[in-house]
C-alpha cells in the first residue's frame, strides 16, 4: 500500500503542472501530513517542502507554515536525516520562538526540537509584505523579537556583504521595531538589487552565541526620468591662455594692412585732390594697434581676457552640471522604492563555513 | 527742424534695439558719431576748400548673412577766412543692404544722398553704391580694424540732373571700452569723391564714434 502511494505521488508530481501545485499549498500540506501518518516519509517530505515553497497569495499562513515545519521535522527524523530535521526545527523556532510541539509526536522528534531550541538563539525577525516607501521620508519596518535579551547588531548589507546602514546596536529586550528610511549611511539612495538585514550577536562568547539571522530584501525602484549631465566643453571652445606665434602674426597682419590701406586711400579714391593728414592719424593708430596686438599675443605672454573667458566657460559648465545633478538627486529622492522581504534564515556556527 | 527729425529717428532706433535684444537671430548696433569734415569742392576748374563739424548716427541690423545699415549726418562747413566762398549746411544719409560673403568680408549695395545748402540754393548728390568691407580682429573681442572700398554705379546731381560717378574708401579702428562692455569706440577716416560734368566734391572725414552693441 505504501509502495503504491509513493508511486502514485511521484506520478502526480511529474504530471501535474507546477502552477497547479502552487495553487494548493494547503492541500499539499494535508497530503504531506497524511503521507507522514501512513509512513510514506519520502513523499511526505517532498510534499511538505513544496507546500512551504509556495509564495504570494497562495502561500501558507504562519500557522500552516509552523505545522508544515513540525511535520517536516518529524518526517526527516523518521528518514534518519537528522541535520535536515534540525534545520526544519530551527526554521520553526525562528518563525515562532514560543511554539510548542504536540506531545503526541514520537520522543525522538521532540528531542530534536529541544536540541534545536537549545542551540538556536531565541531571536525572530518579521517583516510585513512588499512595502513602498519614499526614501528619506518614509520607513520600512521590521520587528525583531527575543525572549533572552541578547546584545545584537542589525545591519543592512549589500550583495557583497558590505554594511550599507546600521539599524540597531544594543540589547534586544522583548522586541524592537527596526526602521529603515531606504538610505545608506551617507544619505544616498542605494542602487536597486538584493540586500539583506543581518542580525548578529554583539561580542558573543561561546559557540552558542555564533549565529546570524538574515532577512533577504529585494530593492526595486521604478525608473525615474533624469536629465543627462552636460558634456564638458570641448577643447575647441577654449581660447589659448598664452600667446603663440601664429596668433601674433594673425593680429599683426590686419593692423599693418589696414594701416597702410588707410594711408594710401586718398590716392585710390581721388588722385587729383590734396589729402589731409587725418589719414595718417588713423592709419598710424591702426598700425600701432596691430603692433601692440602682436606683442600681446607673443609666445609666453599671458592673455588675461582668454583666461577669464575660459574660467567663465568652465564655471558655467560646472554650475550647470551641479544644478542638473541636484535636480536628478531630488527626483530620485522623490521617487518611491519598493522593498520586498524574503523568508528569514538562521545560520549557526555549525552551518557557517 | 532737421535736428529734431534726426533725434526722433535716433530715438526710434534705440527703442528698436532695446526691444530686439532678446531676439538672438538678429543683432543691432547703434552708433553716435561726431567728426570733422574737409571738403574740396571743384566747379569749372575752380577749387574751394571748406571744413566743419558733422554729427550723426548710424544703426546696423546684423542678421545671418544679411545686414542693413542706415547712416545720417548733418553739420555746417565753412570756407577759409580769406576765401570768398559761402559756408554750406550739409546733410547726408545712406541706406545700405549688405551680405556677409566671408567671415571677414561684407558686400553692400544701396543709395546715399548728400545735400549742400548755400543760401537759398541746394545741390543734391544722389548715388548708388557698391561697397566691400573687410574686417580683422587684432585682439578678438577687444580690438578690431576695418577697411571699406566702394564705387558708384549710378548717380546724378543737380536739377536738371547730371549723371554722376565716384569712389569712396574708409578705414579705422574699433576698441571695446571694457572686457564685457557693450560699448565700443571707433576712430575712423573716410574719403569720398563724387564727380559730374564740371563738378567734383571730395569729402574727407575724421570721426569719433561710440557704438552700442557688437560691431559687425
Amino acid at each position: 500500500m505504501n509502495r503504491f502511494l509513493a508511486v502514485a505521488l511521484t506520478v502526480v508530481a511529474l504530471l501535474v503542472p507546477a502552477r497547479a501545485w502552487a495553487q494548493n499549498a494547503a492541500t499539499m500540506l494535508e497530503q504531506g501530513v497524511r503521507a507522514y501518518t501512513v509512513g510514506e516519509y519520502d513523499g511526505g517530505a517532498w510534499l511538505l517542502r513544496r507546500a512551504l515553497a509556495v509564495e504570494g497569495a497562495d502561500a501558507l499562513s504562519n500557522a500552516g507554515i509552523a505545522r508544515a515545519l513540525l511535520y517536516l521535522t518529524a518526517t526527516e527524523v523518521a528518514r534518519n536525516q537528522r541535520d535536515s530535521a534540525l534545520a526544519a526545527a530551527r526554521r520553526l523556532i525562528l518563525l515562532d520562538p514560543r511554539y510548542r510541539p504536540d506531545q503526541t509526536f514520537p520522543q525522538p522528534v521532540l528531542a530534536v526540537y529541544q536540541e534545536a531550541r537549545r542551540t538556536a538563539p531565541s531571536v525572530s525577525i518579521r517583516a510585513s509584505g512588499d512595502t513602498s516607501i519614499r526614501p528619506g521620508a518614509e520607513t520600512f519596518v521590521v520587528r525583531l523579537g527575543s525572549s533572552t535579551s541578547p546584545d545584537v547588531t542589525a545591519n543592512v548589507t549589500n550583495g557583497d556583504g558590505r554594511v550599507v546602514r546600521t539599524l540597531f546596536s544594543g540589547t534586544l529586550r522583548d522586541s524592537v521595531d527596526l526602521r529603515w528610511n531606504g538610505l545608506d549611511g551617507s544619505g544616498k539612495v542605494p542602487a536597486p538589487g538584493r540586500y539583506m538585514i543581518q542580525v548578529t550577536p554583539r561580542g558573543g562568547n561561546g559557540a552558542a552565541a555564533n549565529w546570524t539571522l538574515r532577512l533577504p530584501l529585494e530593492l526595486m525602484q521604478p525608473s525615474v526620468d533624469t536629465t543627462p549631465l552636460p558634456p564638458a566643453p570641448p577643447d575647441s571652445l577654449f581660447r589659448p591662455e598664452h600667446g603663440n606665434s601664429n596668433a601674433a602674426v594673425r593680429a599683426l597682419v590686419p593692423g599693418l594692412v589696414a594701416g597702410a590701406a588707410i594711408v594710401v586711400l586718398p590716392k585710390i579714391v581721388s588722385s587729383s585732390d590734396d589729402a589731409s593728414g587725418a589719414r595718417l592719424i588713423v592709419g598710424g593708430a591702426v598700425t600701432i594697434a596691430g603692433i601692440a596686438a602682436f606683442f600681446s599675443h607673443h609666445p609666453g605672454q599671458r592673455i588675461p581676457a582668454n583666461e577669464e573667458y575660459n574660467r567663465n566657460l568652465r564655471e558655467t559648465w560646472q554650475r550647470s552640471s551641479q544644478e542638473i545633478a541636484r535636480r536628478n538627486a531630488d527626483r530620485m529622492r522623490q521617487s518611491r522604492m519598493i522593498i520586498r522581504p524574503g523568508a528569514p534564515t538562521l545560520v549557526t556556527s555549525s552551518e557557517t563555513p | 527742424m532737421r535736428s529734431l527729425v534726426a533725434a526722433a529717428i535716433g530715438l526710434v532706433l534705440l527703442t528698436g534695439v532695446a526691444r530686439a535684444q532678446d531676439d538672438h537671430r538678429l543683432r543691432f548696433t547703434v552708433t553716435g558719431l561726431a567728426g570733422q569734415q574737409l571738403v574740396q569742392s571743384t566747379a569749372d576748374d575752380v577749387t574751394s576748400k571748406l571744413s566743419g563739424s558733422v554729427i550723426g548716427f548710424e544703426g546696423v541690423m546684423v542678421g545671418n548673412p544679411f545686414m542693413v545699415r542706415l547712416r545720417y549726418g548733418e553739420g555746417r562747413i565753412n570756407p577759409k577766412p580769406e576765401s570768398n566762398v559761402e559756408a554750406r549746411d550739409v546733410v547726408s544719409g545712406e541706406a545700405m543692404f549688405g551680405m556677409r560673403a566671408l567671415p571677414w568680408l561684407s558686400l553692400w549695395v544701396g543709395p546715399s544722398a548728400r545735400a549742400y545748402t548755400v543760401g537759398e540754393s541746394d545741390q543734391r548728390w544722389l548715388v548708388w553704391w557698391g561697397r566691400a568691407t573687410a574686417r580683422g580682429a587684432l585682439i578678438p573681442g577687444r580690438l578690431q580694424t576695418f577697411v571699406e572700398l566702394g564705387g558708384v554705379f549710378s548717380g546724378n546731381v543737380g536739377n536738371p540732373a547730371i549723371k554722376a560717378g565716384g569712389r569712396m574708401a574708409s578705414g579705422g579702428l574699433e576698441m571695446r571700452f571694457g572686457a564685457m562692455s557693450s560699448f565700443w569706440g571707433r576712430l575712423g577716416y573716410g574719403i569720398e569723391s563724387l564727380h559730374a560734368d564740371g563738378l567734383r566734391e571730395t569729402v574727407e572725414s575724421l570721426t569719433l564714434s561710440v557704438i552700442y552693441g557688437l560691431p559687425q
